[in-house]
């Protein structure tokens, strides 16, 4: 993950209101936390379609976790990916998870039924579905799917990819229009998500989220993070933690808003053994150089520096000085492991986008 | 008497025990508040009236598993504010708190410890069972 990364998918979700992608194990806390999340950036709007947007989260997530069967391994590129999009009225549940070769055709066809199938005909196959016990027995008779459809009153669009002789990636796309407020935009294609699935593997990223970084919205983001981290050694957990808390308060101080809202992306990937935090929001221009001079200024100083100087703050207070960095700069400095990477990307007179990396 | 605050913990601020009466003292939880200054006003207001006429002897328990820099300042400036006590010759003592394996509270710790004039023990607990 570079600060180049960061600026690529802002841009590839320029039209997202809210976005969060999760790869890895999927536990009820990351359902609860994920349907949370979204609960807390929904507009007045599409408030009403929050239990709808519940329901489907947690069939496509049982979807998903009904075929995993690589519980311990590690991440890789084939690992459960999972992510739900706001796009103009649109909401999109996006599922990703390995099948076996030979269940392919079963499930395609029990999709391609269904997308055929209007409301009444849907109702009747629930029914003779739903009382049919052989069927039953076999599990995953397709119930989820119908009721999926019913749901949205739309279409489930998916796709299989191919890994190797055994195994495919199988792609399904939930989406959920507003009905009151619907802007007649055509649906992203699922290769829109297969494309975005295929970035966050390769990067290894595990989670990411774009959306109102404002104080309301940072907390759950926060909370859900610490869900997440309850496997892996407390050590971690907590730098994890502390590098979040200290950026993304940063964000929800600094960002440059729109309508009251701090609009920001966030990410946390592993690569080459490390742990990557990167996020990026807008920032008035005219912020820019005093935001490099401090970042500048605590990039140059060495570790026992930094402490020297962060002690001296503890007592003192900050110096006022225009371009002196805060405390939460060099805390953030001295506890990742190489520099702090940074990057300012203008995209208008008025605003640019900034994007910063640390790891450990 | 000075009336006690007694704060219940949060999802983002600690748990508050300042009570002269019962010679409780005590700050517990994580400290993420993105306004620390509004949140420890009314603390070190308190402290400030107490290091006036404290009891002979302080014991006050920090146990914090989590407080982001803005916090940090302001956990400082309580320990400053115990630090008159001990100029005014009373016995004053901090004991921080950390769980088991829990590094970084340690670290923050040994730091404010090595700012401070204070009496300051470091003490480990085990871990809690999940």
């Amino acid at each position: 993950m570079t600060t180049k990364t960061i600026f690529e998918f802002y841009k590839l979700l320029e039209k997202d209101k809210i976005s969060f992608s999760y790869r890895g194990r999927f536990s009820n806390n990351v359902l609860t936390m994920a349907t949370e999340l979204l609960k807390e950036n929904l507009d007045e709007e599409h408030g009403r379609l929050r239990n709808k947007l519940s329901f489907l989260m947690i069939e496509s997530f049982q979807n998903i976790s009904r075929y995993a069967d690589k519980e311990n391994s590690e991440l890789d590129e084939t690992s459960e990916f999972f992510m739900t999009r706001n796009v103009g009225d649109t909401f999109y549940i996006i599922s990703a998870n390995l099948i076996d070769n030979d269940k392919i055709p079963v499930v395609r066809e029990k999709l391609e039924k269904v997308n055929t199938l209007d409301k009444k005909e849907l109702n009747l196959l629930y029914r003779e579905v739903l009382t049919n016990k052989q069927i039953n027995e076999k599990g995953g008779a397709g119930l989820g799917f119908i009721e999926m459809v019913r749901k949205t009153k739309g279409k489930l669009p998916f796709d299989f990819v191919k890994i190797d002789d055994k195994q495919s990636m199988f792609f399904m796309q939930i989406e959920l229009k507003n009905a009151k407020t619907d802007d007649g935009l055509p649906s992203l294609p699922i290769s829109d998500a297969k494309f975005v699935q295929e970035i966050v593997a390769a990067e290894n990223i595990l989670m990411m989220h774009k959306g109102d970084f404002s104080e309301e919205a940072v907390g759950p983001m926060i909370r859900m993070v610490e869900e997440n981290m309850q496997n892996i050694s407390l050590k971690i957990h907590k730098k994890i933690f502390h590098f979040l808390v200290e950026i993304l308060q940063n964000i929800s101080k600094h960002a440059y808003s729109t309508d009251d809202k701090r609009e920001g992306i966030f990410q946390i990937g592993f690569m080459n053994n490390k742990f990557h935090i990167g996020t990026g929001n807008l920032i008035a221009n005219n912020e820019i150089k005093n935001l490099k001079t401090q970042i500048d200024s605590v990039n140059s100083k060495t570790k026992d520096e930094l402490n020297e100087l962060y002690r001296k703050y503890l007592r003192e207070g900050k110096s006022t000085k225009t371009g002196s960095a805060g405390l939460g700069l060099i805390d953030l400095a001295r506890e990742t492991e190489d520099n702090i990477k940074y990057e300012f990307t203008q995209i208008n007179d008025e605003y640019s986008f900034f994007s910063l990396t640390v790891n450990f | 008497m000075l009336e006690p605050i007694i704060l219940e913990k949060t999802k983002n601020s600690p748990e508050i025990i300042l009570d002269k009466e019962n010679s409780t003292f005590k700050i517990a939880g994580r400290s993420i508040v993105e306004d620390p200054g509004e949140f420890y006003s009314p603390i070190h207001n308190w402290l400030e009236e107490y290091v006036k006429s404290p009891l002979p002897k302080t014991d006050f328990v920090i146990d914090l598993e989590y407080f982001n820099s803005s916090s940090a300042r302001q956990i400082m400036e309580i320990i400053m504010l115990l630090e008159k006590i001990q100029k005014s010759g009373k016995i004053v003592k901090v004991s921080w708190l950390y769980e088991e394996g829990d590094e970084m509270s340690k670290e923050r710790g040994d730091e404010i410890k090595l700012v401070s004039k204070l009496d300051f023990e470091i003490k480990e607990y085990p871990a809690e069972d999940y």
